[in-house]
């Protein structure tokens, strides 16, 4: 489980984060719901360390990150993670050299899946396809926790539909995942928990499929209510 | 297998309700080996853990059953199979009944043209 | 120890096209000024004896044999070493600031991987060595080149043949980069690598802090100076000459050691808890 416990971060003399609480389950698929700037990607680069924080927790399976950490949850960024030089076949190389958790078998079917060519250098490749990539190189790790950052904003409708499969698959299957989105649309039927931030809190948190058997409710139906508080 | 789920039904119980349907038109057989849950997610486009949770309440209402290491299969019990379809009808019929009863339609004027709409239709199809 | 290894290879691979381009200037440059130097004191040595009348002797007298020291002296061959020792301190930011800036964004790999981030500022450290000690290495191998090319074009009683070793020492301003003795060598590099990881320090705060720690690194800086140079200044202007040489030494190197386990401290706090993507 990774729980994130009254995070406060500010940006100069501007707090984004005021107290942001919520828990990602194994197994499950939280996503992160909030408009533009809200801080969702702060909260991903809090989890991984890649940005302090001012007040707050954040522990992944009880236990606070270590360097250890890192082949047990990966995140996916929304910008390219390793150097627009480089093919793609050398980048995989350089996942294989580092992590012992890369799982090289899983990285060729990503590769198939996705219908990426290994010699295509990643300053080469499109938006969509280098989305691809990086979820590639994420996905391909054996590790319990993938974080992902607005993994559908900014590419073609086809590319979106590859992508959600994979949300669909034995890629994702027993792991934990959060993701970040502005927009639930096409994705409203894919996730397990919601949780939508507001000016720096968290407004709620809830299981899509419980507001709808109890309430009746779309993740839709119950972000207008919240928002229009 | 391509369903279009709304938004405001939990998506598990329209999963069950797609294989209700199946069942009823015969379309899936009393005994017929259905899809992994990881193949249901798969084509249908939903999370792994929905599929899941469609299942157990299949096997719940004793629509399917699984046996050690097989897949699941529909039941063969005809009681069950026999309830699905009955139940289907009735659900369709009592959403018809309370959405014409705001228009207030002698019973016998109704079913006359129950009759016309529903064999013309019939015509048309074949 | 192996992730360490692994990401000095892969740092090193990175430079390697400047690097390459480095040792190409620097190796074009020198024996052009071989050349262009060779020819002027030699086309000076036909003016003054075949136009103007002058002896052999006499010009020798007056304008002297030519060494290797005239073209050492030269812009030719001191241009492409402060353009390296350029190369090598801009570099020094470069090294960081490529994986930030712009489109690069590789510094999320690199603060991902499962390995202590302080390996990310030893690899890099560790490449800066490499690279000047590269350099180094390559200069003392073209000098004998540069050396034959002057004795091709250059007649025997013309010349005045010189070894490395004279070359340096009559030239102080190469005797740092080329040192004479293994002390030398370790202490002016490791002056200079303890220059470079008061740098890094700084820059991983900027990185840290931004606008603050820009200031903050400014101010590390001139605090690790003065702690530096703080011996010296208290032997020559309080205690009056009070140490011997020996131990003014010893205490620079106690006081360069302390700077450089505070710096590898701080930037390996600031790498784990500070850093910000």
């Amino acid at each position: 489980m990774i729980e994130v416990k009254a995070v406060e971060k500010k940006f100069g003399r501007k707090k984004i984060l005021k107290g942001v609480s919520f828990t990602a389950n194994k197994g499950e698929i939280t996503c992160l719901i909030g408009i533009n700037g809200v801080g969702k990607t702060t909260i991903l680069n809090a989890i991984m360390a890649l940005t302090p924080i001012n007040k707050g927790q954040i522990l992944i399976d009880g236990k606070r990150l270590d360097k250890t950490t890192f082949e047990k949850i990966t995140f996916i960024p929304d910008v390219i993670t390793m150097l627009p030089q480089m093919t793609i076949a050398e980048a995989m190389e350089f996942m294989n050299d580092f992590y012992t958790c890369w799982n090289q078998e899983r990285a060729t079917e990503l590769l198939e899946f996705f219908r990426l060519n290994l010699s295509d250098r990643i300053a080469s490749l499109s938006k969509g396809n280098t989305a691809k990539v990086n979820l590639l190189l994420g996905l391909a790790l054996d590790v319990d926790y993938v974080l992902m950052d607005e993994p559908f904003s900014g590419i073609d409708m086809f590319s979106r539909e590859e992508i959600a499969n994979v949300f669909t698959s034995h890629l994702i299957e027993n792991r934990g995942v959060i993701i970040t989105t502005h927009e639930v649309g096409d994705i409203e039927h894919l996730i397990d928990k919601v949780v939508l931030l507001d000016d720096g809190i968290v407004t709620k948190e809830f299981s899509a499929e419980e507001a709808r058997e109890n309430e009746g409710k779309s993740v839709i139906d119950v972000m207008r209510e919240v928002y229009k508080r | 297998m391509n369903v279009n789920f709304n938004n405001r039904d939990p998506v598990y119980l329209q999963i069950v309700r797609y294989f209700k349907e199946k069942i009823a038109i015969g379309e899936l057989e009393p005994g017929e080996e259905i899809p992994s849950r990881r193949e249901l997610a798969n084509r249908m486009k939903i999370n792994p853990n929905t599929a899941q949770r469609a299942y157990k309440e299949m096997e719940e209402q004793g629509l399917i059953y699984t046996e050690r290491n097989h897949p699941s299969k529909i039941t063969t019990d005809t009681k069950t199979l026999g309830k699905v379809r009955e139940e289907l009808i009735i659900e369709a019929v009592d959403m018809f009944v309370t959405s014409i009863r705001s228009i207030n339609v002698p019973v016998e004027e109704l079913l006359d043209l129950v009759r016309v709409k529903y064999t013309a239709n019939d015509d048309k199809e074949a | 120890m192996k992730n360490y290894l692994k990401l000095v290879n892969f740092e090193f691979n990175r430079i390697a096209i400047l690097f390459s381009a480095l040792l190409g200037i620097t190796f074009v440059a020198q024996i052009v000024g071989v050349i262009v130097q060779s020819r002027s004191y030699l086309s000076m040595a036909n003016e003054k004896i075949y136009d103007e009348m002058m002896s052999k002797a006499q010009f020798l007298e007056i304008f002297g044999q030519m060494s290797f020291l005239q073209i050492a002296r030269s812009v030719w061959f001191m241009g492409p070493i402060a353009f390296c020792i350029a190369g090598v301190g801009f570099y020094i930011f470069l090294i960081w600031y490529r994986d930030w800036i712009g489109k690069n964004t590789f510094i999320y790999r690199l603060l991902m991987l499962p390995t202590t981030r302080l390996n990310i500022f030893y690899s890099k450290i560790t490449n800066i060595l490499i690279m000047t000690f590269g350099l180094v290495a390559f200069q003392l191998i073209i000098i004998p080149i540069e050396m034959l090319v002057m004795k091709v074009m250059v007649p025997n009683e013309f010349r005045r043949d010189m070894g490395v070793n004279e070359i340096v020492s009559s030239m102080p301003e190469l005797g740092i980069i080329i040192p004479t003795s293994i002390v030398e060598l370790i202490l002016y590099y490791g002056a200079g690598m303890l220059v470079v990881s008061i740098l890094f320090t700084a820059i991983l705060m900027e990185r840290s802090y931004r606008w603050k720690g820009i200031f903050a690194g400014l101010i590390y800086s001139a605090v690790a100076a003065v702690v530096l140079i703080s011996p010296v200044f208290l032997h020559e202007f309080v205690l009056n000459g009070f140490f011997y040489p020996i131990e003014l030494l010893i205490l620079e190197i106690v006081m360069g050691l302390i700077v450089l386990a505070l710096s590898v401290w701080l930037s390996g706090f600031l790498l784990k808890n500070k850093i910000t993507v």
